[in-house]
């Protein structure tokens, strides 16, 4: 029998999507990639995902898993005809121990969900990706996603505790637990950001964090980017690690102000967004440190928001970033790359001056506490020889950014579009030991195939590692 | 074969969107299945796929575009600005013209011809009052179940096409009387028309005005929703300010643009009453009366919240009518009612309206007020008798009545 009439008697009609428009609409994810879908499925337990599985492998079918498709990295679009395995309807709060502070949940639940439904007891889910809104946890758990609040806390590989995976053999098993030392290799830690490679994440135990009794948001305009990037590494010299520090530059906080209506600064070359949590005291002493360090580096204006829905605003500004670019040209191509925060003012003239140097326009929003950058291309995609030019720009930018001391990516998975660019971070022993251990798990390479990776990583051959 | 009509969905709107999805979470239909193709981003990749990539308008295409509550959230989660609402109607009005629709002409028939005709809608509302007062309404085929949530239709029908009141030397508010609200809500209106006289108004009711034209737009009969709208164009061209009591309506002439400069004149002097009326009572004109410490609830139709983006306003009124305003479900998901959807999709719609019925029980308040007729309706059919469900301009109305020491009219 085809492989879509086995799984439409397994999930029934309505759960199996393969019309032509269906398969044009699942392609595609956030990013710039699109790839050939067989079907797409709606399974609802573990066992179905199982099931599923076992019927891609016999049917030599790759899979793919999906949660809400906000990825940038292609890592949800398949590069051969694959099953697309959307785990959308998993998205259970199974239990929640509010004294270990521990949730099991599905894949499937909205990031945002999550914390926004344990609110009333005080506690949160601490990755928050700037799509949290609408990315899932099995999303962060894919490409082991960062945030703004990832500055302190850490990213998602330190709020898993266990996560619960079908195999390439159609088993479910389990790595990690909610023990504080588990003996034996931390497979765990292997399985966060992995992308899908060694098996689909069915259900996740997620470390919950308490809720901080206050906070403030500082909403800090420079005149110059310098003076923005000078201020941060001074807070981190300081040794007070506020919760969050984000810089947006000019073209980005105009997009994001027509949007939000929120009162950043449009007439300031940057403006840095920095948040304080903790208790009374201890915010109103970091914030006039904050404050002072600011003054000291010619900050053009201060704005301090205390109450929640100002902060909540100020938020939705800088997480509606991505999406705002569109008031500048309907297609966007961003890297993801990390650089020493001592380097930041130097790598970003680069990035300025590539951009130039190709004709392109750049917008820059980027994690500045831990010298994430979100370097962003604007650009129309119908206008012939565009995109290579963009791809071309936004490949030497990553190579600056590496060549400062830095790395390919900090939070959005590796996917399709850094693939080939890996080498750039990796010599040849590196990606064979991950070959391997992708091997280990999946030796027929059915999941996610071609992700990650660049091809020839066992036996590395260099040749067609350039994009 | 790509598009065929004369107003597809416009281009630089599908190219506004960069698949960002934070539209997703906020749409009703994709909560409910998780789907993508039953998603904002999913629809409008489906669109560009016609636009640009060779798809068909096929039976699937109307489908994807059909499931659509068209409550437009995904407007107000969009940092693109996607015009969301336009390309929609654009779309179905492409699926209506390439794919056959089951009892097309009958659609029409409702949609256009009797939301358009005085004399038809008369002849159905008294049809309607008759077998509501004898019990048979809610057992008609298709539509029964619905009709639970009317008001007790009034007989003799009463209407306000055609009438003025008020102060002759006060700025005109032209009031859009509408199709079915004239018949159907016509305490809405009276409310209305009372509430805006004692603002200082000279409240006229244009005789050549008709219906908005949303429910045509919204079910993809382009070219009727056009000859409505420029009948209103022209009905309403010489008002100060037009006011719309149901949200829907509103939403709906706040788009007029669409159809030109005349048009747009039209939609920028466009006011839904609370917002009005939330004026009025800001500098001074109307009253705001001492709190009385009881709690009226308050739903924020998604064509106020995000076809006008004044849903706030509906706190001011109840606020000033001596009222704790609590808010249910801010933020939260379409109730369902969302016109012929109902009738389309009965257990989706179902299924919201339960889900929104639960959060007013969740609020604990035994009064509610909402700014739009269908909204009204889906609260009252999902909501047990215990309840109230009203007009906010009818209560501050009746407040506004009370101070007067006269008895009110209202119910």
């Amino acid at each position: 029998m085809p492989l879509i009439d086995e799984l439409v008697a397994l999930l029934g009609p309505e759960r199996v999507r393969h019309h032509p428009l269906d398969l044009a609409v699942f392609a595609k994810d956030a990013g710039v990639t699109s790839g050939p879908v067989v079907a797409a499925v709606f399974p609802e337990t573990a066992a179905e995902v199982a099931a599923c599985v076992k019927l891609a492998v016999t049917h030599g079918v790759p899979i793919v898993p999906r949660g809400a498709g906000t990825g940038l990295a292609g890592g949800a679009v398949p590069i051969d005809p694959g099953l697309l395995i959307v785990v959308t309807r998993m998205n259970q709060i199974h239990e929640i121990d509010e004294i270990g502070r521990t949730a099991w949940v599905g894949p499937g639940l909205i990031n945002l969900d999550l914390s926004t439904s344990l609110a009333s007891r005080g506690l949160h889910f601490a990755p928050d990706p700037s799509s949290q809104r609408a990315s899932t946890i099995g999303g962060n758990v894919g490409t082991n996603a960062g945030g703004p609040h990832c500055l302190a806390d850490g990213t998602t590989v330190a709020h898993i505790l266990a996560a619960e995976l079908v195999t390439a053999d159609g088993d479910i098993v389990i790595v990690g637990s909610d023990a504080p030392d588990l003996p034996g290799l931390d497979l765990r830690a292997v399985v966060v950001g992995s992308e899908g490679t060694l098996g689909i994440v069915t259900k996740v135990l997620v470390r919950l964090m308490q809720n901080p009794p206050n906070a403030a948001t500082l909403l800090i305009g420079f005149s110059t980017i310098q003076d923005a990037a000078a201020t941060v590494s001074r807070i981190i010299a300081s040794g007070s690690i506020p919760a969050a520090l984000e810089m947006m530059d000019r073209p980005m906080v105009e997009a994001v102000e027509a949007f939000v209506q929120a009162g950043y600064p449009t007439d300031v070359a940057a403006v840095l967004l920095a948040e304080v949590t903790g208790t009374g005291q201890s915010v109103a002493d970091t914030t006039s440190l904050i404050e002072s360090i600011a003054h000291s580096n010619n900050a053009a204006s201060i704005r301090v928001a205390t109450d929640s829905a100002e902060r909540a605003l100020l938020w939705k500004g800088r997480k509606s970033a991505f999406g705002a670019v569109s008031q500048k040209a309907p297609d966007y191509y961003l890297h993801d790359t990390v650089v020493p925060r001592t380097r930041l003012v130097e790598v970003l003239g680069q990035i300025y001056e590539i951009g130039e140097r190709h004709g392109v326009e750049m917008l820059n929003v980027f994690h500045a506490g831990d010298g994430n950058l979100h370097p962003l291309v604007a650009f129309d995609a119908n206008e012939p020889g565009m995109f290579e030019r963009v791809r071309a720009a936004a490949d030497e930018m990553v190579r600056a950014s590496i060549e400062a001391g830095g790395t390919l990516s900090g939070e959005h998975g590796i996917g399709i579009e850094k693939r080939d660019l890996m080498p750039l971070v990796f010599n040849e022993a590196d990606l064979d030991a991950q070959a391997r251990i992708r091997d280990a798990f999946d030796p027929q390479r059915i999941m996610n195939p071609g992700k990650v990776l660049p091809s020839g990583s066992r036996c590395f051959d260099a040749s067609g590692a350039r994009l | 074969m790509g598009w065929v009509t004369d107003h597809p969905p416009r281009m630089e709107a599908l190219d506004s969107c960069v698949a960002c999805g934070l539209c997703l979470p906020v749409c009703p239909t994709f909560r409910l299945t998780g789907d993508e193709t039953a998603s904002p981003r999913g629809r409008l990749t489906a669109m560009k796929a016609v636009a640009s990539h060779g798809m068909e308008v096929d039976e699937r295409f109307a489908e994807m575009m059909s499931f659509c509550l068209q409550c437009r959230a995904c407007e107000t989660a969009c940092p693109s600005m996607v015009p969301f609402g336009g390309v929609m109607e654009a779309s179905r009005t492409e699926a209506r013209t390439q794919v056959p629709v089951r009892r097309d002409w009958f659609r029409r028939l409702l949609l256009v011809n009797v939301l358009r005709s005085r004399f038809l809608l008369r002849v159905a509302t008294i049809f309607a009052a008759v077998m509501q007062r004898i019990g048979l309404l809610i057992r008609l085929p298709v539509v029964g179940a619905q009709t639970r949530g009317l008001r007790p239709l009034s007989l003799p029908v009463r209407t306000t096409a055609g009438g003025t009141w008020g102060n002759p030397s006060g700025d005109v508010a032209m009031l859009l009387s509408g199709c079915v609200a004239d018949v159907w809500f016509s305490d809405v209106h009276k409310a209305t028309i009372e509430v805006l006289v004692a603002a200082g108004y000279r409240v006229e009711a244009p005789a050549n005005q008709t219906c908005c034209g949303a429910l045509a737009a919204h079910g993809g009969f382009a070219d009727d929703a056009r000859s409505m709208a420029n009948c209103n164009i022209k009905a309403f061209a010489s008002a100060d300010v037009i006011v719309t009591d149901v949200a829907g309506c509103g939403a709906h002439l706040k788009v007029y643009g669409r159809y030109g400069d005349d048009g747009a004149g039209v939609a920028a002097k466009v006011r839904d009453v609370n917002e009005v009326v939330a004026s009025a009572i800001t500098d001074g004109r109307l009253p705001s009366f001492p709190t009385s410490g009881r709690k009226i609830g308050i739903q924020d139709p998604c064509h106020l919240e995000h076809g006008q983006h004044t849903a706030t306003a509906v706190d001011v009124v109840i606020g000033a009518a001596g009222f704790t305003p609590i808010a249910i479900d801010r933020g939260g998901q379409c109730c369902g009612a969302a016109g012929l959807y109902q009738i389309d999709y009965p257990e989706i719609s179902e299924q919201l309206g339960r889900m929104k019925a639960d959060r007013v029980t969740d609020a604990g308040t035994t009064t509610v007020v909402s700014a739009n007729a269908g909204c009204e309706m889906q609260l009252r059919r999902f909501l047990d008798d215990g309840y109230r469900i009203r007009h906010p301009i009818e209560v501050y109305r009746d407040r506004m009545m009370e101070d007067d020491r006269r008895p009110t009219t209202d119910d």
